[in-house]
């Protein structure tokens, strides 16, 4: 322990405890995880990623989404809340993220979880006014307003299709239209994606409600 | 690593010393480590990649252990309370003359001239005009749930079924599907008389006595 | 020495007897510019956590504006406080310390000469890199472009440019070791090789894995909590450690005396340090072993926190002596921090605790705690202490550092505590499914009112620490006239 090699050997040994269980193990073997074939419907599982689903992670990426929101619905054995909640179906196992290019598992819930929120909020006008302005349908909602993802834009002709239907404070002046940019468009393909309600080999969803 | 046991004068003028460690410090630092080695040990789903619910030992190998399944109750509970409480309150009393109690309803219970499917039909199409409840006479409209899926309407059944004193079997899900295909037609809420019509059902699929007619 | 106001009570044969003023010379530039820019960094976090908290309470407070956005003030705030102040007043605290236990003037021979100035010329510049990449980075970050990995947002550049300026300074600390003049090492000096050592390997790893060249997701959970447990427990904290091992018992007229205790509780650092990082996953989407590893690990923890704790609080101390000096209270409250941190992760990494907490206020607390507590309290008092031998004279003002002191301690108390509550009650309200989640955000609202005070006297503290130093150095250059800042 006086000798730099000594001190510097026994450092790398036993930090390499820890290195191995948690860096080559994962990067081995929960790394080289491969997509499941999709038995009912054909295709794979997890289901492959939209292009603007792909382009709407990066996104989620720079708006710090992960501050606020997590990605897990928790094992059983440690908690049912998440899943009482309705979070999910089933608890969120290693290769439900096999898609993604950044796990967003998050750490903080100052925002409900949204893993799921595909299959429970599967209306993109929904998410749209909800991005531009949280406390309209939410109300108390901590969530900034994210109107830069927004363009506010006189009416040329016809309403656009894309422009949300927003009421009271929110709406824009007369003859103006709230339309979602491109990013808007594809955090929103994104979030419609995000979905862990299909069976996987470690991870079987039970179909609740049997009779006690 | 030196286990020196006497003074040791360092070269820069500090001593650092070493007091035999106290037997007691040893014994804990060790049971700690049992503690620590016996927790990993039985729960770990015996160190499996494919197990994730650490309440599983699986040392045997075989298979993938369940998830613990969720209560439907519980799930229950919660949708009753975003979507019900509104007229039968969380008492399940509702309103006097206006909103009938669950708590003891015939229609909840599937007693004397009620099926299960009664109730999951006026649950999926809704109920209209004057009905009695209890002896007690309405006149009242509730709404169709058929937005919800069957998983959730069998779920909030079951719980009105098992709280407030309520004993009566669960429904299932495939029993909602059924008789959501079954009244698929329906287009309008029930009256009492229409609802009555029916031959009682249980949700296992018996059929109960022939409706009396009236 | 110059007579000494401020009553700090260490006789010189405490300290390395070899010629210390010729080694506080030559590590002077280098670790005043390595604190200066600390402290900078530690008054913007700090003024970046108000704004935070602020938002917590009013969402639209600087709303509609995308740069000010929460998701991107708040990873600045907390990469600020990491590699801003933390690591930097680390690596201070870390070349002065080294370089004094070894009494081995940065340079060696050449201290003086030629060699001695590019080394110096060197670390400064490094130190710039390292700053310039932080800069950068947390710019990269309010303008959009984080890479949204959980404290290690910085963009690729930036990080390696971290990496790189500090392999340049720390290479040095460790071959002062090698090089040493002393003969038997002491504690401290093992967790400041350990510390220098991991850093480098931890920041690399975690970053070519996560950001630079990321694997498949599946496997990037357990590494991300890996890097958050290591970069705290492997890094920040054995420099902390180190700064309480050597200052403490000189400061207090005492020595060490249980050094078997102190190499188990070294080794048991090292070796739980990594795996304490998995409490963040408990219950997450990682195979069950490490769910439980995250568990064990949370509890067994407490070991070398209490050998250490034995350690430096079980010795025979003159109370008068920690009365008045600063540096040794600073220390000693790191350590309390460092106890309370270990009983709330302890308590947090129960899985029906974790089940509930996690998520929460609660285990923020603890990070907080973790970063404010067991790290900073230790590194300002290794700031407090290093600084008037640097400058050789004394410096501080007695007044500014009380005060800092004090609103450190009362601001990080009362934080720690709001959010230890606060997460309790939203974590017990979180799992009783029939309150709706709205409705759990309005019942944490006082909380956060009173988190938001706290982080304001923070970040008066910061503010008195910055201008206590800025009056240090500025009163250096006035007097001296010779080599400024």
């Amino acid at each position: 322990m006086h000798r730099l090699p000594t001190l510097l050997s026994g450092i790398f040994l036993v930090f390499l405890t820890s290195w191995l269980g948690l860096v080559a193990y994962p990067a081995l073997q929960l790394g080289r995880l491969t997509p499941v074939a999709d038995t009912d419907n054909g295709g794979s599982l997890p289901p492959t990623y939209g292009g603007q689903a792909i382009a709407g992670q990066r996104i989620y990426a720079t708006e710090g989404c992960i501050s606020c929101h997590s990605q897990q619905v928790r094992q059983t054995s440690i908690t049912t809340s998440d899943i009482d909640r309705g979070w999910g179906v089933r608890p969120s196992v290693a290769r439900d993220y096999l898609r993604d290019s950044t796990a967003f598992l998050g750490s903080r819930r100052l925002g409900q979880d949204l893993s799921n929120v595909g299959v429970r909020r599967p209306d993109a006008k929904w998410h749209f006014i909800h991005l531009y302005h949280p406390a309209a349908v939410c109300e108390g909602s901590l969530m900034p307003c994210f109107s830069d993802l927004f363009l506010v834009r006189k009416i040329q002709g016809q309403r656009s299709d894309d422009a949300l239907n927003l009421t009271g404070a929110d709406a824009p002046k007369e003859g103006y239209e709230v339309i979602p940019t491109a990013d808007a468009k594809n955090l929103v393909a994104y979030l419609l994606s995000l979905r862990h309600d299909y069976p996987l080999p470690e991870a079987p969803v039970k179909k609740n409600g049997a009779a006690k | 690593m030196n286990h020196d046991h006497h003074n040791n004068q360092h070269e820069n003028g500090s001593e650092e010393t070493n007091r035999p460690l106290s037997p007691w410090l040893v014994g804990t630092f060790m049971l700690a480590l049992c503690w620590g080695g016996f927790y990993l040990a039985f729960n770990s789903g015996g160190f499996r990649q494919d197990v994730y619910e650490s309440n599983a030992v699986n040392w045997a190998g075989g298979g993938v252990a369940a998830a613990a399944p969720v209560d439907p109750k519980v799930v229950g509970k919660r949708l009753y309370t975003q979507n019900c409480v509104v007229c039968h309150q969380p008492t399940g009393m509702g309103v006097a003359g206006q909103f009938p109690p669950l708590v003891g309803s015939e229609y909840v219970l599937a007693q004397g001239n009620m099926g299960d499917n009664h109730l999951v039909m006026l649950v999926l199409n809704g109920l209209q005009g004057h009905f009695m409840v209890k002896g007690e006479a309405y006149n009242n409209a509730m709404v169709p749930w058929k937005q919800l899926t069957d998983e959730q309407i069998a779920d909030i059944l079951t719980y009105i079924r098992s709280d407030w004193g309520n004993n009566a079997p669960a429904i299932t899900p495939a029993f909602v599907a059924q008789i959501r295909k079954e009244t698929a037609s329906a287009n309008d809420s029930y009256t009492q008389e229409q609802l009555m019509a029916m031959p009682p059902m249980k949700s296992s699929g018996a059929q109960g006595a022939t409706p009396a007619t009236k | 020495m110059s007579d000494h106001t401020l009553p700090h009570h260490h006789p010189e044969s405490g300290y390395l007897p070899v010629e210390s003023k010729s080694i506080d010379a030559s590590v002077r530039l280098p670790v005043i510019i390595l604190f200066g820019n600390a402290i900078h960094w530690l008054v913007v976090a700090a003024l970046l956590s108000v704004i935070v908290s602020i938002k917590l309470i009013a969402p639209g407070f600087l709303g509609g504006i995308s740069f000010l956005n929460y998701g991107r003030l708040a990873p600045m705030a907390r990469d600020l406080m990491l590699y801003g102040w933390a690591s930097q007043a680390a690596l201070g605290a870390g070349i002065w310390l080294m370089a004094r236990l070894c009494g081995r003037p940065l340079g060696g021979k050449n201290a003086e000469g030629f060699g001695g100035m590019l080394l110096r010329t060197l670390i400064i510049s490094a130190t710039v890199l390292w700053n310039l990449a932080v800069l950068l980075g947390t710019l990269a970050i309010f303008a959009g472009y984080s890479t949204g990995v959980e404290w290690l947002e910085y963009p690729n550049w930036a990080s390696a440019m971290l990496l790189l300026s500090f392999l340049l300074i720390g290479i040095w600390a460790v071959l002062l070791f090698d090089r040493r003049s002393t003969g038997r090492a002491e504690v401290a000096q093992w967790y400041l090789v350990a510390a220098f050592c991991w850093f480098p390997w931890v920041y690399g790893t975690a970053n070519l894995l996560l950001v630079w060249k990321p694997i498949q997701a599946s496997a990037q959970g357990p590494i991300q909590s890996w890097y958050c447990g290591s970069l705290l427990a492997l890094w920040l904290l054995p420099v902390a450690l180190a700064s309480a091992y050597a200052l403490l018992p000189r400061l207090l007229g005492s020595h060490l005396n249980r050094r078997n205790l102190a190499t188990l509780g070294f080794w048991m650092l090292l070796m739980l340090g990594g795996w304490n990082g998995m409490d963040r996953l408990i219950g997450g989407p990682v195979p069950a072993w490490m769910t439980s590893a995250g568990v064990v690990a949370g509890v067994l923890f407490l070991i070398p926190i209490f050998m250490i704790s034995i350690n430096l609080l079980g010795m025979h101390r003159k109370e008068a002596l920690v009365a008045d000096s600063i540096p040794s209270r600073f220390l000693l409250m790191g350590l309390y921090a460092l106890i309370v941190v270990g009983v709330i992760g302890a308590i947090a990494s129960l899985p029906d605790v974790s089940g509930a907490v996690r998520f929460t206020a609660f285990t923020e607390a603890k990070t907080q705690l973790w970063i404010l507590g067991a790290i900073s309290l230790p590194l300002f008092g290794a700031l407090y202490e290093s600084l008037p031998h640097l400058l050789g004279r004394d410096c501080w003002s007695p007044v500014l550092s009380g005060r800092h002191y004090v609103l450190t301690l009362v601001g990080l108390g009362m934080l720690v505590v709001l959010m230890l509550l606060g997460g309790l009650f939203t974590g017990l309200a979180l799992a009783d499914p029939t309150v709706s989640f709205l409705n759990i955000t309005s019942y944490s609202y006082p909380f956060h009112v009173m988190e938001c005070v706290a982080q304001l006297l923070l970040l008066v503290a910061a503010l008195l620490l910055g201008a206590n130093i800025t009056i240090a150095l500025a009163g250096d250059y006035l007097l001296n006239k010779k080599t400024g800042k």
